[in-house]
């Protein structure tokens, strides 16, 4: 198993409520740009905090680009003073949003979510639209030079189903 | 593999169309149409292919002959 695998399979196996969204997301509807990141949108109710925490632990997940020996403690409490984390861990690049702008937070990302079954588990995986609004909204270039081939599959993909 | 109507439409899509868009901005909609071909697992596979063989080559690169980055080659404006 190689690293998004591992990643997802992780969230799988701890039952962690989240939607799949940002690369890997458009990698799933179909883009052929790359990422190197996992980014989810998660619930923050607590049952989930502690199955996150839980999950990050059980990989040694870090904060990305802080000091060597910042103290840091990885509980929920920390992840519900907080909103959004991007972590390494053992198995990759994991970043976790509380919020994305353009869509919300997990209520809203999950609202119209396709569910895709992989290695064996259930996600949620941002809406195309969303993923599109998500990304016009960061409105960074890295996101904006995704846009023109995100709104190619979602035309289409509403050909297939006038088809 | 042969192309269906719908990945003609990419290939060659009608003007004003999100895939003329896309194509004019310089996509490659060939690799898109290999994409949508796969399961969403089997992109996921690819992916981490992909990413898995840049890491190596990054670890496996030794540089022979590198320019020094104050090198008098300009950059076109």
């Amino acid at each position: 198993m190689k690293d998004a695998e591992k990643q997802l399979v992780l969230l799988g196996q701890c039952e962690v409520e989240c939607v799949i969204v940002g690369g890997v997301a458009a990698t799933l509807h179909g883009s052929s740009l790359t990422t190197r990141d996992l980014d989810v949108c998660y619930n923050r109710v607590s049952e989930n905090l502690a199955r996150l925490t839980q999950a990050l632990r059980s990989v040694n997940a870090r904060l990305r680009g802080a000091p060597e020996g910042l103290p840091y403690i990885l509980d929920e409490e920390t992840l519900r003073r907080g909103l959004n984390f991007t972590f390494q861990t053992d198995i990759g690049e994991l970043d976790l949003l509380g919020e994305m702008a353009g869509v919300g937070g997990y209520t809203e990302a999950s609202e119209n979510a396709d569910v895709m079954e992989l290695f064996g588990y259930r996600y949620q995986v941002l809406s195309l639209p969303k993923l599109i609004a998500a990304k016009r909204a960061a409105g960074r270039t890295k996101d904006l030079l995704v846009l023109p081939e995100l709104e190619a599959i979602l035309e289409f993909q509403k050909r297939e189903e006038t088809d | 593999m042969e192309r269906d109507a719908r990945e003609e439409l990419l290939l060659n899509p009608k003007p004003g169309t999100a895939a003329a868009a896309a194509r004019d901005f310089g996509i490659d909609l060939t690799l898109t149409i290999q994409n949508l071909r796969l399961t969403p697992e089997e992109r996921i596979r690819r992916l981490d292919d992909f990413v898995d063989g840049l890491k190596q080559i990054q670890s496996n690169l030794r540089w022979v002959k590198k320019f020094p980055a104050n090198t008098r080659d300009t950059i076109p404006s």
